[in-house]
């Protein structure tokens, strides 16, 4: 629809007609000259007069639309893609992510944010008085930040006061504060502006829908993209809290998980640990493009607390590596405690007289002295009667045939407490005992049989999941063979839920080592009953990643880990004298809660945690324990979801807006329409211009 | 019809002209002698020769002497010294009223066929005139009595520019109603279809005429020098043309110069003269131009 934004400057149109009246008015008022004879001019009609006559006209309608063009150009043309959206007011939802990842520098060092406020600002700026709009962020409360557009001064303060936070965001959430907002609006026209980086990991398969569900609506949905080419994109993930005898029990070291998001290999990083100023530990790494894997870093420990002794107590650890873009995951905060050794109860049973095989104990503490980190005490399936959490981390059944009742329950018992359980099935085990009962509540897996290989084969297993933390201690890529020992025969397994994750299977894609939550499960023998896997360089490592995955995931289980947005979580050994307040950064403090479990005290703060740091939990005035509060990981992966993707599956699909003057274009042209004065203004200029070419070509003679 | 006289002929002009002999080319038929062969044998003064009495003559002419002293009839002869026989043609219609600084063409063309006509009166010539327009006209027939010099000035002083040309079918009727050899004189705009104008002097060139024609024509129609837009109103037709003179100065000159061109082509062709003279060129320029290549010619 074509209209004029100043229509006051149209009554200038009558302008138009000025040499329209010059030229009738020159024509009336001619002089007659009474000549001889016309017969000459006559003669020269046909082709000059008619062609001046022409021109004449021509620059009439020239100078006429020159004219015209003028005067709407100072009325400001517009066109508008349609007029009921032009015409109407709109209700406006704009969604602002503020993810920590919203944080991530670009080569200028000006962080996404900026850009984000700058489009929330151009939304802002064209809105209309009529139209509604709501501001709301992917972080933020169930409820928009700020909403109508009366008060537009305070929705630009909302805009502006909007910054990456560091808690992971939730756009599906977001959509859905959207949507429901607009479906309380009474307006017709609906618009959605969602402002992001569109990470991938936020990009949810929920989010994608909300898309495609706000499009079929008829909501006109604009992607603002918001997102920079800088390519380093490395983060520390994770950290072990467990210190860790180094090699060959010499010295100590810590782990942390590293992780490449980028498409090329890293720089070597250098990823040092410091323990308040002091340097205490660090080393180089180089990771591979989308690598990610437990780095061990020796730690010095002396150098930071100047006594062998502080081991003992809990010590708060900041562990960075060279910053890129996102700055917020390449620093990442630890308790650690003193070198822990993971108690393990290996249950098996001797048969026919002859010893059970020791292959996991040797693989676990080979020297018997428990300096490889685990303490390993054997005994048989009455041994679980004694189980408690106090005692051992994680049991570790290895080819039992079944248990019974009372230790079965005990067994249960432990794992509710926050232990961890390793079950090696092998040809005694009773697999309809494990499949129906045993297993129900424990792990989703069913059993379905045992599987053999073919007379004089093997099977060949390979790592299906090869960053999960079973297999950290092995370098495999996805497919890759595990090992090149043998295995001749597997218990046949079927995992029937999400909550169990097959981490090496079978070529024939059978699960032979499932992971699940305080869980792991080894669907082959840990003896030499199926094949020669012991004898292999992977058994120890598999055997020791069985155990450290249950085990941490008891340790995860038990709150120890904290991340920015929930309440800091602290384990006390023993009981608070008094009230426990929790202080942290940026002035924190909260009040903690304070319940027993298995193992001790656990203290939870009544308010999340704003910030990464260490959050201090006092009671009775005395400092009594420590929490690290990270940000979450899944932020740390900058890499965009494809518009298409999002764009799919609407029929009128979202448009995607690269930059902020583009923005401002749409804007306009969905408020108030294409405005059409410059090139009006470069119309009159060439209709003068003609106008001056034409006037100047006449045949003038002395 | 003194003041008649000062006004049509300029004192000063007609000195100029009275150093110069206005004689015909071509040998006329007259009455009066003159400066002039004449190829008849006529009946003057001067005695040229016998010729042998022929039934038919006439008895007039019969020597009778030498038929009283011989009884033979012989007719006597003379070899005349004839006057030229000039008629001025003088084109009266509506565009010879045209002026564009006081002195209209017809104007232009009265005072200069009153001068030759003074001038041929002068050598004893016989002057007579045609006054033409719209395809009539009026003539004076020549004579050479110098008191027939105020019957001219009479129908000039009458003259007015009304009508068409027509210059065709007025030349054509004179053509066939001079009967005796001699001189036209034409002073015209000449404002009419060539092929007729060609036509007509060709007639005249036909019956033995010497043809001379004066082209008179305003400056502004050579050089159409108006300055704005305006409606042109053609003085005979009275068809109308609007359009602005400095588009269509150069290709309006340029079609006048090649109708002119046109038109003393054909005059050559036919063996007239062509003289184009304009309203501001002086009278005595004109005619000493004209008579002084007469005399080259001679």
């Amino acid at each position: 629809m074509f209209s004029f934004l100043n229509p006051g400057f149209l009554w200038a149109l009558p302008l138009a007609g000025i040499p329209i009246l010059i030229h009738f008015l020159s024509k009336r008022r001619l002089p007659e000259i009474r000549f001889p004879t016309v017969m000459f001019l006559r003669a020269l009609e046909p082709r000059e007069i008619r062609r001046l006559r022409l021109r004449e006209i021509l620059l009439l309608i020239l100078r006429t639309l020159a004219i015209l063009l003028l005067v709407c150009a100072f009325a400001r043309p517009s066109v508008q893609p349609k007029a009921a959206a032009a015409r109407a007011a709109a209700a406006v939802a704009v969604v602002i992510d503020d993810s920590e990842s919203m944080g991530a520098m670009d080569e200028q060092g000006r962080p996404r944010i900026e850009g984000a406020r700058e489009r929330g600002l151009a939304i802002v700026d064209a809105a209309r008085g009529g139209d509604e709009i709501a501001i709301t962020t992917t972080t933020g409360p169930d409820a928009p930040l700020a909403n109508r557009s009366g008060d537009r001064v305070r929705l630009t303060r909302t805009v502006r006061q909007i910054g990456a936070t560091w808690l992971p965001g939730n756009v599906e959430q977001a959509l859905e504060r959207a949507r429901r907002f607009l479906g309380r609006s009474s307006l017709r026209a609906h618009e959605v502006y969602v402002i992001s980086d569109f990470q991938a990991t936020n990009f949810t398969k929920g989010a994608r829908e909300k898309v495609a569900l706000l499009s079929r609506a008829g909501a006109r949905v604009v992607l603002l993209p918001v997102v920079s080419s800088r390519v380093p994109n490395h983060a520390i993930e994770d950290l072990d809290p467990a210190l860790r005898p180094g090699p060959q029990g010499k010295g100590l070291e810590m782990r942390a998980r590293l992780v490449n998001h980028a498409d090329a290999p890293s720089e070597r990083l250098s990823v040092r640990a410091r323990l308040g100023d002091a340097l205490i530990g660090g080393g180089d790494v180089t990771l591979q493009a989308d690598e990610s894997r437990w780095a061990s870093l020796p730690i010095d420990w002396r150098a930071g607390a100047g006594a062998a002794a502080e081991i003992k107590g809990k010590a708060p650890v900041v562990v960075e590596s060279d910053v890129d873009a996102l700055a917020g995951d390449d620093r990442r905060f630890a308790v650690l405690g003193a070198p822990r050794r993971l108690r393990v109860l290996r249950i098996v049973e001797s048969r026919a007289g002859e010893p059970a095989s020791r292959f996991t104990a040797l693989a676990l503490d080979p020297a018997q002295d428990g300096s490889g980190g685990y303490v390993v005490e054997t005994g048989t399936p009455a041994s679980l009667l004694g189980l408690g959490r106090s005692r051992y981390d994680v049991v570790l059944l290895e080819d039992i045939a079944s248990l019974s009742s009372d230790a079965e329950g005990r067994l249960r018992s432990f794992l509710r407490e926050g232990g961890g359980l390793v079950i090696g099935l092998g040809p005694h085990a009773d697999l309809d005992y494990y499949g129906h009962k045993l297993f129900p509540g424990v792990v989703d897996l069913a059993l379905e049989g045992t599987e053999r290989a073919s007379e004089g084969q093997a099977f060949e297993i390979r790592a299906r999941a090869p960053a999960h933390p079973i297999l950290e201690g092995l370098s495999l890529a996805v497919g890759s063979p595990l090992t090149q020992s043998r295995l001749t025969a597997v218990s046949k397994g079927r995992i029937t839920s999400s909550r169990a994750e097959a981490i090496v299977t079978t070529t024939g894609g059978l699960p032979v080592v499932v992971a699940a939550q305080q869980v792991s499960i080894f669907l082959g023998s840990f003896s030499d009953d199926w094949g020669d896997l012991p004898y292999s360089g992977a058994f120890v490592p598999l055997v020791r990643g069985l155990v450290d995955h249950a085990a941490r995931a008891a340790s995860l289980e038990s709150g120890d880990l904290s991340l920015v947005g929930r309440p800091p979580t602290a384990h006390l050994d023993t009981a608070p004298p008094g009230a426990v307040v929790v202080r942290g950064p940026e002035s924190y403090r909260s009040q903690a809660t304070v319940a027993s479990d298995g193992s001790g005290f656990r203290a939870v703060a009544d308010a999340p945690a704003p910030v990464p740091g260490f959050y201090v939990f006092e009671a009775g005035g005395r400092e009594a324990a420590v929490a690290a509060v990270n940000p979450d990981p899944i932020e740390s992966d900058l890499r965009p979801v494809s518009m298409e993707s999002l764009q799919a599956g609407s029929p009128d699909p979202p448009r995607s807006i690269l930059t902020v003057r583009s923005l401002r274009t749409h804007l306009r042209d969905m408020r108030q329409g294409r405005e059409l004065w410059l090139l009006f203004l470069v119309l009159a200029a060439v209709a003068l211009a003609g106008e001056l070419a034409l006037a100047s070509a006449r045949t003038v003679a002395p | 019809m003194a003041k008649t006289s000062q006004r049509l002929l300029d004192p000063h002009f007609v000195s100029k002209l009275a150093r110069l002999d206005l004689r015909a080319r071509l040998v006329v038929d007259g009455f009066l002698t003159g400066l002039h062969k004449s190829p008849y044998h006529g009946f003057s003064v001067e005695f040229a020769e016998h010729r042998q009495y022929m039934p038919g003559d006439p008895l007039r002419h019969l020597d009778w002497k030498v038929l009283a002293k011989s009884d033979r009839k012989y007719l006597k002869q003379y070899e005349e010294e004839t006057n030229l026989r000039a008629t001025l043609l003088i084109d009266t219609s509506a565009s010879m009223s045209y002026s564009s600084h006081g002195l209209t063409k017809l104007d232009y063309a009265r005072q200069l066929a009153a001068s030759l006509a003074y001038l041929m009166l002068r050598q004893k010539d016989a002057v007579g005139m045609y006054a033409f327009a719209n395809g009539r006209g009026e003539l004076i027939p020549p004579r050479s009595t110098p008191s027939h010099l105020r019957q001219l000035l009479v129908l000039l002083e009458r003259l007015e520019a009304a009508g068409g040309t027509d210059f065709a079918s007025s030349l054509h009727a004179l053509a066939e109603r001079v009967k005796q050899r001699g001189l036209i004189v034409i002073l015209s705009d000449l404002l009419d279809d060539t092929e007729r104008i060609a036509s007509a002097i060709h007639h005249f060139r036909h019956r033995k005429h010497e043809v001379l024609v004066f082209h008179v024509l305003d400056p502004q129609e050579t050089t159409f020098q108006f300055e704005r837009e305006a409606t042109y109103i053609d003085l005979e037709s009275g068809d109308r043309v609007t359009t602005r003179p400095q588009e269509l100065r150069v290709d309006y000159r340029s079609r006048v110069k090649g109708w002119m061109d046109k038109i003393r082509e054909f005059c050559v062709e036919k063996q007239a003269d062509y003289v184009a003279v304009s309203t501001d060129t002086p009278y005595d320029r004109a005619l000493l131009e004209y008579l002084s290549k007469r005399a080259r010619l001679l």
